[in-house]
């Protein structure tokens, strides 16, 4: 059995971030990778500035293998039924398009942590001075003690269901899926995001260029029809927007999990496991999880780091440090802070104030008919006692965390 | 689109959180790959070096009185001599090994972290050397304590002249940043009190150095962030030891206390000076004097200009205030907690005899560390011309109402040397000081606990201030060097580096600090 430091599940951003700091300090750590590196992930690759600001600051200038074409996104622009359209920068400049089968493994290669690809998290035994992973390797068991463990395996996470069986139960879940067209013809700008607050369409809805081809995606309530869902979008931005596109040639998609960040019902693990990235549930606003992922990992490992240097429990130093990064990220869904404040990197705000007053109000119309269409999981009242707490606590209770 | 070969800051600036205008740049190194370790850590026992591997020889060298930097190296040395430094040197630059140099440990940007290669703990040189009274200097290796040092002075009865408010700094490391004492408005930083020294270069090459010998070598080395050499002697100007007594005076805007507090300088009209705060509710401008006569004149010419008041004047003051304005009631609350548990301590019997401070750094400095410290010092500063300073504090204490609940502010002033311009080159005194420079240090109450990034966007956030009225900073490694070319300009910088790569051409010493 191979005894280490620290044990961390998926190969993921917030693995590396994490790993970064546990490396930094001296601490053995292991990540543990079911597929074989480099692997594929879905996801837009469109970071945010903060989350930029992270990967150069802990591993330097990102090679050009990381990036898709175009390299760069300049921001977001937000499209709504009335056909009204606001792009917005990102603050600062150009973020970049992550190709996250190299970037996160570009990443996990400079934190310098050992990594055992191939290799299936199965599950763990909390014993109290160290955990007992159980893993698979090309079919043959594994055993590793760890002192701590960090679950960074993504929304689905099974180390988070390892703790809490129960919690995918607790939560509404979501299905957000891509499509890849050959363009015909595309008047889309390249260089933003974009994305539908259109309730006809789903929930999540966005379009951007990848390396030549146009990608539609969209995101509803898991049970609904993927095929039929994507049609009608592709339809909606033909009619409507004019894109013309080839049938798609690839497609894929992923489990989601919206609504932690929103109602912050984040979950940090128990004990000596803690869950991080968007397995605890974190999300910005526009879709854009590798920021929060990164910040978040970090937390977790520096967690680890002041436990140890403390002799605290891992579990209160993660709590109180992970106070920021909750606060950062359900700023982005909190209503008063969309009002009053600017808690997004591109400057809504601003874009709006930049619309006539005619089309000021079809925006704000499209936005309540759009929230009407999350009426369904009952969030209304959790959205608001966040909301409230914000400026009467000065962040979010931790009486909800799991 | 155009497709770079890679996605360096210039093709891509990123956005504010709190970094404005910073071309970015990897300030949280990655770890050194270790290539050639285990033959330089042969050569290295072979040339008679003692080196120590062991996790817990290098794991009590992770991190530095910031906590915000974590690294580990992969093997230390205990510091001995200059010739076993020498031979350290001379190894590492053959095999392109990174050696950082540790004293006391006091950076807070990670300076003295080494993130793989070697680290060098100067604290093993710590012997006095020799002392001379009659032309008051001392003879002393520089990996000793401040404290250790005043020990050893004052058994002569004799005492240095400027060092910082704080116990554990070494002699070598103030050498190298600068020092700052609440004297330092008339004698200048610590660093200014250095006459010559002896330094290893980062070729390995023993140097005797003052600003008659080896003048250009001596320049580099004084507030050279050490970059160019290891200070391993140092002879430094002392004087006879006097007790001194201490006046307060409090203000409830930081304004007034500010421009008192530099009108005093300008004057010479007291020994010490210098201004600490609870938040910017409290603001007691502290004076103290070396002498009897000293104090006389102040009190006869001065203190009746100051727009400060004692305890008792302020608290009249502050209470009406307070009471009418109920939701600052846990403010009011928080600084009568404050005043119970500080006052005391720099009124207590062993230090203050007969109303007079026996050793105001160990008052301060115990001071500090019990009661604004914790096991993290988070401290960013601003270093500006007497001019620009009221903007800066101003400035950097609306930053911390945003980040913290409570803080303190620490300002002083440094009395500038014409002749020592070439020793301030790139470093924390602003080059467009003229007289005095002036330091705000930004501290918050760390009675809870922060994540790394949180603490890092407050002390962005008070750097984005330095670069936007064109100031310097007292700290200099970690996330400052992406400031560094924005606060003083690429010219000097390149500079600077063609004169470290030429001095250090495996940039081997100090290698994440400056460049």
């Amino acid at each position: 059995m191979r005894k280490v430091d620290v044990i961390i599940v998926g190969a993921s951003l917030s693995a590396a971030a994490a790993a970064k700091r546990l490396i930094d300090s001296g601490l053995e750590t292991v990540i543990l990778e079911r597929k074989a590196l480099p692997r594929h992930k879905i996801c837009s690759g469109i970071l945010s500035p903060r989350g930029h600001r992270f990967l150069i600051e802990n591993f330097g200038p990102l090679p050009r293998e990381a990036l898709h074409e175009p390299t760069a996104c300049r921001g977001v622009t937000f499209h709504f039924p009335s056909m009204v359209s606001m792009s917005m920068d990102f603050f600062g400049g150009t973020t970049p398009h992550l190709h996250r089968k190299y970037s996160d493994h570009w990443a996990i290669k400079q934190s310098r942590a050992e990594v055992h690809d191939e290799t299936s998290f199965a599950g763990l035994e909390d014993r109290g001075d160290h955990v007992l992973v159980h893993a698979r390797k090309h079919g043959e068991p594994l055993e590793y003690r760890a002192r701590w463990v960090i679950g960074a395996d993504g929304p689905s996470s099974l180390v988070t269901r390892a703790i809490y069986p129960d919690y995918p139960k607790q939560i509404p879940w979501f299905f957000v899926g891509q499509k890849f067209h050959e363009i015909i013809d595309c008047p889309l700008d390249e260089q933003y995001f974009h994305f539908w607050f259109h309730p006809g369409l789903g929930h999540y809805t966005w379009s951007h260029a990848r390396d030549g081809r146009q990608i539609v995606g969209v995101g509803f309530k898991r049970g609904d029809n993927f095929a039929a869902k994507h049609a009608n979008v592709v339809n909606y931005l033909s009619e409507k927007h004019g894109v013309k596109l080839q049938e798609h040639t690839d497609d894929e998609g992923c489990a989601e999990n919206f609504g932690p960040s929103l109602i912050n019902r984040y979950v940090f693990g128990k004990g000596n496991v803690l869950i991080t990235g968007q397995a605890a549930g974190f999300l910005n606003m526009i879709g854009e999880g590798m920021s929060c992922a990164l910040h978040s990992g970090a937390i977790s490992g520096e967690a680890v780091v002041e436990a140890r240097l403390r002799n605290r429990p891992v579990q209160e130093m993660y709590r109180k440090m992970i106070v920021s990064e909750v606060r950062r990220t359900s700023d982005q869904w909190n209503p008063l802070k969309i009002a009053f404040d600017r808690p997004h990197e591109a400057d809504f705000p601003a874009a709006l104030a930049a619309l006539s007053w005619r089309e000021r109000g079809l925006v704000m119309r499209d936005l309540w008919r759009f929230v009407v269409l999350y009426k369904e999981f009952k969030w209304g009242r959790q959205i608001a006692s966040a909301a409230l707490q914000r400026p009467l606590l000065g962040g979010y209770s931790m009486m909800k965390w799991l | 689109m155009n497709t770079p070969s890679s996605f360096t800051p210039s093709d891509c600036p990123v956005g504010p959180d709190s970094l404005t205008q910073i071309t970015r740049r990897q300030t949280n190194p990655t770890r050194w790959h270790g290539a050639g370790w285990t033959d330089f850590a042969g050569a290295l026992r072979a040339a008679g070096v003692d080196l120590l591997e062991s996790l817990a020889a290098c794991g009590a060298f992770a991190t530095d009185a910031g906590g915000t930097a974590y690294g580990m190296p992969h093997g230390m040395v205990i510091a001995k001599s200059a010739q076993q430094i020498s031979s350290l040197l001379k190894i590492a630059q053959r095999f392109g090994v990174p050696v950082t140099v540790r004293g006391g440990g006091l950076t807070t940007e990670g300076e003295s972290v080494a993130f793989g290669g070697v680290l060098l703990d100067m604290t093993g040189m710590s012997r006095v050397q020799t002392i001379d009274a009659g032309a008051l200097t001392v003879r002393t290796q520089t990996g000793i304590f401040w404290h250790s040092l005043a020990e050893e002075l004052r058994r002569e009865g004799l005492d240095y002249l400027s060092a910082p408010l704080n116990l554990t700094s070494t002699v070598g490391g103030s050498l190298n940043v600068g020092g700052i004492d609440v004297n330092s408005p008339r004698l200048g930083c610590s660093a200014d009190q250095a006459i010559a020294l002896q330094i290893v270069t980062p070729t390995g090459e023993i140097v005797e150095c003052s600003e008659t010998e080896n003048a250009a070598q001596f320049q580099r080395a004084i507030l050279g962030y050490g970059q160019f050499c290891v200070i391993t002697e140092a002879t430094l100007k002392i004087r006879r030891y006097t007790p001194v007594r201490m006046q307060y005076f409090y203000y409830s805007s930081l304004t007034t206390a500010v421009e008192d507090l530099q009108r005093l300088d300008r004057d010479d009209a007291s020994d010490y000076s210098g201004i600490l705060t609870i938040m910017d509710s409290a603001v007691n401008l502290l004076v103290a004097f070396d002498s009897d006569e000293r104090e006389a004149a102040f009190n006869q010419r001065w203190k009746a200009q100051l727009r400060g008041h004692g305890e008792l004047g302020f608290a009249l003051r502050a209470l009406p205030r307070y009471l009418l304005q109920p939701w600052k009631w846990p403010e009011a609350l928080y600084l009568l907690r404050r005043k119970k548990q500080l006052f005391p301590e720099f009124r207590r019997p062993e230090y203050v005899r007969d109303g007079l401070m026996q050793d105001r750094t160990v008052v301060f400095s115990r001071a500090v560390w019990k009661y604004w410290g914790s096991r993290q010092m988070v401290i960013p500063d601003l270093a500006t011309s007497a001019e620009k300073f009221v903007a800066a504090v101003t400035r950097g204490n609306a930053v911390c109402r945003k980040y913290f609940p409570h803080y303190t502010l620490y300002c002083v002033g440094i009395k500038l040397r014409d002749d020592h311009k070439p020793h301030y080159e790139l470093s924390c005194i602003p080059p467009d000081a003229e007289g005095w420079a002036y330091g705000c240090e930004f501290e918050p109450m760390m009675d809870r606990v922060y994540s790394r990034d949180h603490l890092q966007s407050f002390k962005n956030e008070i750097y984005d201030i330095g670069l936007d009225i064109g100031a310097s900073y007292y700290r200099f490694g970690g996330m400052m060097k992406g400031y560094i070319r924005r606060a003083f300009g690429d010219e000097m910088v390149d500079r600077h580096l063609a004169m470290k790569q030429q001095a250090d051409p495996a940039m081997i010493l100090n290698r994440n600090v400056v460049f």
